[in-house]
């Protein structure tokens, strides 16, 4: 089944990005029948602009399956997430990493995050899944991260271990949370995620046409081996 | 109070909301049961429980999964909150109060919810302690409300193996008091052997019995409108 239509259809509505994944491995039996992953981001800042905009598409996307008959599952962006309703407690089931790597729309960086060629890891994303058989794209199965490892060495907390990620090692603790929240627990002024997000801005993916980027040569996009 | 079609297609709301998991429709429903003066007790049962059921038909053709399903209780706590405070307690023979949680180191609950979904319903005053649970928290807070029924649920064998101590323990002091047991690893014989009085297998299987369960109220209030 062609996804490109519903792919014209999300970017025209403001999605940056939209892949389709196959996910089947990655699922618990409770929603092993959604073996499609559609991957959206969008690359504004975490605002409530961007998650409306987020839940916008998705609602979209569950639409246009629906007009052909599919059943689907919006994974909200994790910031919208009603602890009150019972739906909530299949969200984490199910993570936006694992259909953005699988949709080809990124690997998962040394900072733990999802990181794209051209947007780097500022974009804000959110999952349908669905049961409708959706060509998948190419999924990313090894890091390009390379020897790069200024994030490894700019995380104020230590928590950032500099392993490389593959598909085929999903175990291997690239982050370790905890020391990451440490310094979220020492800051009152960081109300929401546990993240300081010097990881993201350091990232030379994440710098790209950005102003800082055109002044500083510092910052060095890495050699892809 | 509204005449009968208007009656039935308020009804109707109510548990289309239900089955399409249409939240918005179920409080809309609701309000309008509530303006118009309709029995919250009729509009419960008939109206969002009626469409529970059907959800639990949809869910045995394979129609329906789990998302969907959750989706459908969400509607209809959606429209309960709302009916809630204009019922009067049902006389069915069956009331009183409940303890429920997850056992401790357990955070998939979502049968566990689905359980108290059904004594919510039923019109049970629910005492829930969530999930991650500590074992000796369910013996409290039995004592504390002195409930009728204890549910205890567990996803995982390690956090089962303390159940027959919570059942011991309650039993002890409160003979009458039923425990119901549920969870991936139970099984009815442990629940025998444990002294338990009633286990649910999984959510699905919890959701099946919780209808099943719910449908039977429906059907006793039926006959003692009856009559």
């Amino acid at each position: 089944m062609n996804a490109d239509p519903l792919k014209q259809l999300l970017r025209a509505e403001g999605a940056t990005l939209v892949g389709v994944g196959d996910v089947t491995k990655a699922l618990s039996k409770e929603i092993s029948h959604l073996n499609r992953g559609i991957a959206i981001a969008v690359n504004r800042s975490l605002r409530r602009e961007t998650v409306e905009l987020l839940i916008r598409l998705q609602g979209l996307a569950e639409g246009w399956l629906r007009a052909k008959g599919h059943r689907s599952l919006s994974i909200p962006p994790d910031s919208d997430r009603r602890q009150d309703k019972m739906i909530t407690k299949l969200y984490k089931l199910f993570c936006h990493k694992t259909a953005a790597t699988c949709a080809g729309l990124g690997w998962i960086g040394k900072n733990g995050l999802i990181i794209n060629e051209q947007y780097g890891s500022k974009m804000t994303w959110a999952t349908v899944l669905t049961d409708a058989p959706l060509r998948a794209d190419q999924p990313y199965v090894k890091s390009l991260c390379g020897d790069c490892d200024l994030c490894v060495a700019h995380c104020p907390s230590g928590a950032l271990k500099g392993h490389l990620w593959s598909l085929g090692n999903p175990l291997r603790e690239i982050v370790s949370y905890d020391k990451c929240r440490t310094l979220k627990s020492g800051r009152t002024s960081l109300k929401e995620k546990p993240n300081c997000g010097f990881c993201v801005t350091v990232c030379p993916y994440s710098r790209q046409g950005t102003r800082e980027n055109s002044k500083s040569s510092q910052f060095v996009k890495p050699a892809v081996s | 109070m509204a005449d009968e079609a208007r009656k039935k297609e308020i009804l109707e709301k109510l548990r289309n909301g239900v089955i399409q998991y249409d939240e918005d429709a179920c409080r809309e429903g609701a309000n309008e049961a509530v303006a118009e003066g309709l029995d919250a007790n009729e509009a419960i049962f008939d109206g969002l429980v009626s469409g529970m059921e059907e959800v639990g038909r949809l869910f045995e053709a394979q129609e329906y999964f789990v998302p969907e399903i959750l989706m459908c209780a969400d509607a209809l706590y959606a429209g309960l909150e709302i009916l809630k405070p204009h019922c009067q307690q049902m006389d069915l023979g069956v009331k009183g109060s409940v303890v429920i949680g997850t056992v401790e180191g357990d955070v998939h609950d979502i049968g566990k919810n689905l359980v108290k979904m059904m004594f919510d319903v039923a019109g049970f005053t629910v005492y829930d302690l969530g999930r991650d649970v500590p074992l000796d928290k369910f013996v409290e807070e039995q004592l504390r409300t002195d409930s009728e029924l204890v549910c205890l649920s567990a996803m995982m064998t390690t956090s089962m193996v303390g159940m027959p101590k919570v059942i011991e323990k309650i039993k002890a002091k409160n003979p009458d008091c039923m425990i119901m047991i549920g969870g991936a690893p139970t099984s009815k014989e442990l629940a025998d052997k444990w002294g338990a009085d009633g286990y649910a297998e999984d959510a699905s299987n919890a959701l099946k019995e919780a209808i099943k369960m719910v449908a039977f109220l429906k059907k006793l209030r039926d006959e003692k409108m009856k009559k």
